[in-house]
């Protein structure tokens, strides 16, 4: 269990988010929900021990109760977009994360080729970046978090940048390889249905609070008129903030 | 390929030929102004006397040019590194590029005589500078995704500029190159001109006292040559460096 308790995020003197925490389990998908600028991608960065210089931060991380240091090897980090190297290969990409852990070229790109398979990349690893669609570019930067095997990963809006047909199939494949691999994920979203398809608890950042709602829903039960209830609920939190 | 390469030649083909029939036409003195027929003759009939004076020219150019591109990056790394210094290091090379060539040409030859010295430190002064804004230029463009991602997978400085800041300066490197390169020999030039005992600005400076306006235009086309020749070979190094995406673009 990954838990962030007390977590108040401040820039130039104002507050961002106030006293937030959260718990973020062992295996399935926590969604982090705000409206844009509200701070929740600084709460990921903070976690990943990466938050820029102008916001300061006050808050504790623990892990199985345990309090660790932000920036934890036990967390992996993967960025808004896919943040692929345009002057890597895609198998070189996905093989940064172990390369920077210090584990050899040879031995990085053995334990990355097998996973490219079960990932959908077969056939990928000696093209660029620029030569795979926006979909296929996802599944590769989430290959690369994924492979680091650090039991929780941290997941920025991994598919703002996607269109809403590519979008929906990367959610249900997301799904699929979380419940092949078993992490504890964060993810961080703007989009009400991206969260009620895919979190199994919601925290919703309204005011500059969070409000945690659990989803005790499976996901293949989740079709549009049985989520439609909570999304009615997380538009009226979202919308708290924001009066017309 | 000739698609590049014809447009540009076409072009050349034909101010040369308004530069011949203007010349022929107007019945302008040779002495004054050679149309290009008779700079060609020049070149030819002079050809290996030109020719070594070139290869002096070029022996201190690509030497010169060589230093000034490799203290640029050094000097662009330690200011990348060192924030500070650059804010304090950056207005002197800036207040170095505002010194008139004519005037410190001569001076260097005064401080440090006829050899080599003078001329390739005239060139690293005037081939410098651009190649290191273009590097600080391009370091400045690296994707901040790039640097987090690579820090939050526990990346130190180093690693972050070797893996991510210097190959997205690439791009920008290359074009500093490009335009410290068409300056190199210019430079060369300059510093012969102010005492030398071989180079085309010495060249230049005797034709011109024997009025060869021929022979100075010869030299003239000469040293353009030597300029195109070194900026193709800085294509070739950049096609044969890149990867990926770079690499096609160089296809």
């Amino acid at each position: 269990m990954l838990e962030i308790r007390g977590l108040t995020l401040r820039a130039g003197g104002r507050v961002l988010l106030q006293d937030l925490s959260l718990q973020v389990p062992g295996q399935g998908i926590t969604a982090l929900l705000g409206a844009s600028g509200c701070g929740k991608s600084s709460v990921l960065k903070w976690l990943a021990g990466i938050l820029p210089e102008g916001v300061q931060a006050e808050g504790e991380v623990l892990v199985d109760g345990q309090p660790r240091p932000t920036g934890d090897r036990l967390l992996a980090y993967q960025p808004q977009n896919d943040a692929l190297f345009p002057w890597l290969t895609i198998a070189e990409n996905a093989a940064l994360g172990l390369r920077m852990a210090g584990v050899s070229a040879k031995l990085a790109t053995a334990r990355v080729l097998p996973l490219f398979a079960p990932f959908g990349l077969a056939g990928t690893e000696g093209l660029y970046p620029e030569d795979l669609s926006g979909g296929m570019r996802q599944r590769a930067a989430f290959l690369r978090t994924m492979v680091q095997e650090r039991p929780f990963v941290l997941l920025d809006e991994p598919f703002s940048a996607l269109d809403a047909v590519t979008r929906l199939k990367m959610q249900t494949w997301l799904l699929a390889r979380l419940s092949a691999t078993p992490r504890g994920g964060l993810l961080v979203t703007h989009d009400l249905q991206e969260a009620a398809a895919l979190a199994d608890r919601i925290c919703v950042i309204t005011a500059g609070h969070g409000v945690t709602l659990p989803v005790d829903m499976p996901h293949s039960e989740r079709t549009e008129a049985a989520m439609a209830p909570l999304r009615e609920t997380l538009k009226s939190l979202l919308l708290e903030e924001c009066p017309p | 390929m000739l698609s590049r390469v014809l447009p540009p030649l076409a072009l050349f083909a034909l101010l040369f030929a308004a530069w011949e029939g203007y010349c022929r036409l107007s019945g302008v003195s040779e002495l004054v102004l050679p149309g290009p027929s008779a700079v060609l003759r020049a070149l030819y009939i002079h050809r290996e006397a030109i020719g070594g004076h070139a290869l002096a020219t070029l022996l201190v150019a690509v030497p010169g040019f060589a230093l000034s591109v490799s203290f640029a990056v050094l000097t662009s790394v330690a200011l990348h590194f060192y924030p500070r210094a650059e804010r304090a290091v950056l207005p002197v090379f800036v207040a170095s590029q505002t010194v008139p060539l004519v005037a410190l040409a001569p001076l260097m030859i005064l401080w440090f005589g006829f050899g080599l010295l003078p001329k390739i430190l005239l060139v690293i002064l005037v081939t410098f500078f651009p190649v290191l804004l273009s590097l600080l230029s391009g370091y400045r463009q690296t994707p901040a995704a790039f640097r987090d991602l690579l820090r939050s997978m526990g990346a130190g400085r180093r690693q972050i500029f070797l893996r991510a800041t210097w190959p997205s300066a690439r791009g920008a490197f290359f074009a500093g190159l490009r335009i410290s390169a068409t300056y190199a020999i210019v430079a060369t030039i300059f510093a012969e001109y102010a005492g030398a005992r071989q180079g085309i600005g010495i060249w230049i400076l005797a034709a011109k006292n024997s009025f060869r306006a021929d022979l100075v235009l010869a030299a003239v086309l000469v040293s353009a040559l030597l300029t195109l020749g070194l900026l193709g070979a800085l294509r070739a190094i950049e096609a044969l460096s890149a990867r990926g995406p770079a690499r096609r673009h160089h296809a």
